[in-house]
């Protein structure tokens, strides 16, 4: 029992730091991309968005770039676990391992990268005078219940993309929808109240707000947001866990 | 629970049913229209292989040969029944899969051998054995796409027989290498053999078995029908012609 958990803890590491040289293999400017990517998305939507915001949002552009980081985590952990078993079909067809370890590898190789821009993000938001160390606390709320949410839903798509393909194209279209229904680009208090529900049932609301409050102080979740995105979160995550583990016994037939 | 056992592989009323699907399958197939059309595999599956034992597994094309060997491998599961296994099971089955060829040779020694279910440490303390038989000199440190598909190849079979197997699960792939490879393989499996590995061989080359396996299966549509020693091999024969 302790030996495989050992293995399992082996594994997962090693799967992790492949995914971490790959990525930047014979690229020019490795790990900059981290930043790089991000800062231009800031930019850009910064620059369109600035015409249409009637209420202007303190420090905007690090505001923007909070969400934008949060969700760039979320987006591509998901585009890339919901194809993953099929993907490494030849993986499953050699041998018997714990299959946890293919989406688990690569969304803790993502979350590096977003501790890493977290730490270069706290330069700018100290140097404006935004950043308040009192609310560390949404900072941990925010990174652990992102965590969770992207591995509970990271594994049920990709369980479920093994027999229905349909699944990949999904997630894709509903990515792009999904980036709208998050306050990353706007503030939660432009949603009209009737169509509250819809930032309700989005967990990403909340997790954004955590972390946009520890790094640039904007208004945190309110409680009835928090108890119903961290509910939603609680429901998909364990439905992702006890849908990845039944399936993934029968993984081998379906790719 | 590790109790000590004289069995290496134990099937009780193992059935495989597959579920055929013509077209790709949707949601609206599945649970609308309830649509699923059934193949069985393998068909009530008892089987004791002993520890030390080594068998041959022979049959026509599409008879379940390999679908047995994935669940006793534990890459799939029964759809009935139970299976139980003894010891640690290395399955010599698609030798380059799971390379990526982006990491030098080492660097996939260990995840390859990490899957294969080693501990980080054994592959440390054997990787220069590992490196020596794969015979890869100094290609250790470049990536993987500079090696050649014998390079490859000796790699895949060098961790796989290196994990140290209680249990080795031989495909037919396996004989796939040029002849340099395969004498090689064959003379490392010559030793497996010798020692008091269980083995099971699926295979067309059935003087292969004939020379190396005591047991024999015959195995026709999902079924064991002759379980005995290497004169089943020429009842197979004669069937066949």
């Amino acid at each position: 029992m302790k030996t495989n958990f050992k293995h399992f803890f082996n594994l997962l590491w090693g799967m992790t730091d492949k995914e971490f040289r790959v990525r930047y293999k014979n690229t020019l400017f490795g790990f900059l991309w981290i930043v790089i990517n991000p800062l231009l998305q800031m930019f850009v939507i910064g620059f369109i968005f600035r015409f249409f915001i009637k209420d202007p949002i303190p420090n905007y552009y690090l505001y923007l770039l909070t969400g934008l980081l949060v969700w760039n985590f979320f987006s591509l952990s998901i585009s890339k676990t919901t194809p993953l078993i099929v993907n490494e079909r030849t993986l499953i067809k050699k041998a018997k391992f714990p299959k946890e370890v293919l989406p688990l590898s690569v969304i803790l190789s993502n979350f590096i990268h977003l501790l890493i821009a977290f730490a270069l993000l706290i330069i700018p938001v100290v140097y404006i005078g935004a950043f308040n160390i009192s609310n560390i606390l949404s900072l941990f709320e925010g990174l652990i219940l992102l965590i969770t949410f992207t591995i509970g839903f990271g594994m049920l798509t990709a369980a479920l993309d093994v027999r229905f393909r349909d699944i990949n194209f999904f997630v894709q279209a509903m990515l792009i929808i999904w980036f709208y229904a998050t306050p990353i680009v706007y503030s939660i208090n432009v949603v009209p109240y009737r169509l509250m529900w819809i930032w309700r049932i989005n967990p990403m609301t909340s997790i954004t707000q955590l972390l946009q409050n520890f790094f640039i102080s904007a208004p945190g979740p309110g409680i009835g947001m928090l108890i119903s995105n961290i509910s939603i979160i609680f429901v998909i995550s364990i439905v992702g866990i006890i849908v990845f583990k039944s399936e993934s016994k029968n993984f081998d037939d379906w790719v | 629970m590790k109790k000590y056992s004289s069995l290496a592989v134990k099937l009780q009323g193992v059935s495989k049913i597959y579920t055929i699907h013509h077209e790709k399958p949707t949601l609206v197939e599945k649970f609308i229209n309830h649509k699923e059309e059934k193949f069985v595999a393998l068909n009530d599956i008892n089987l004791e292989i002993k520890k030390g034992e080594k068998v041959g597994i022979i049959g026509p094309n599409g008879s379940g040969k390999t679908t047995l060997l994935k669940i006793i491998a534990g890459i799939t599961s029964p759809t009935k029944g139970k299976v139980k296994t003894w010891g640690k099971i290395i399955s010599i089955i698609d030798l380059e899969a799971g390379f990526h060829p982006d990491l030098t040779g080492e660097q996939n020694i260990y995840l390859n051998g990490m899957i294969l279910g080693m501990q980080r440490e054994s592959i440390k303390d054997r990787i220069n054995k590992i490196i020596n038989f794969a015979d890869i000199g100094s290609f250790i440190d470049t990536p993987l796409f500079t090696y050649s598909e014998g390079m490859k190849l000796r790699l895949g079979f060098s961790i796989a027989v290196h994990a140290n197997p209680d249990i080795l699960i031989l495909d037919e792939s396996m004989w796939a290498g040029d002849l340099e490879f395969e004498k090689k393989s064959t003379a490392k499996l010559k030793e497996f053999f010798r020692m008091k590995k269980t083995i099971l061989v699926v295979s067309h080359w059935l003087s292969y078995i004939e020379k190396n396996c005591k047991r024999v299966l015959l195995i026709d549509e999902g079924k064991i029908i002759r379980d005995g020693s290497i004169k089943v091999i020429n009842e197979y024969r004669k069937q066949q012609s």
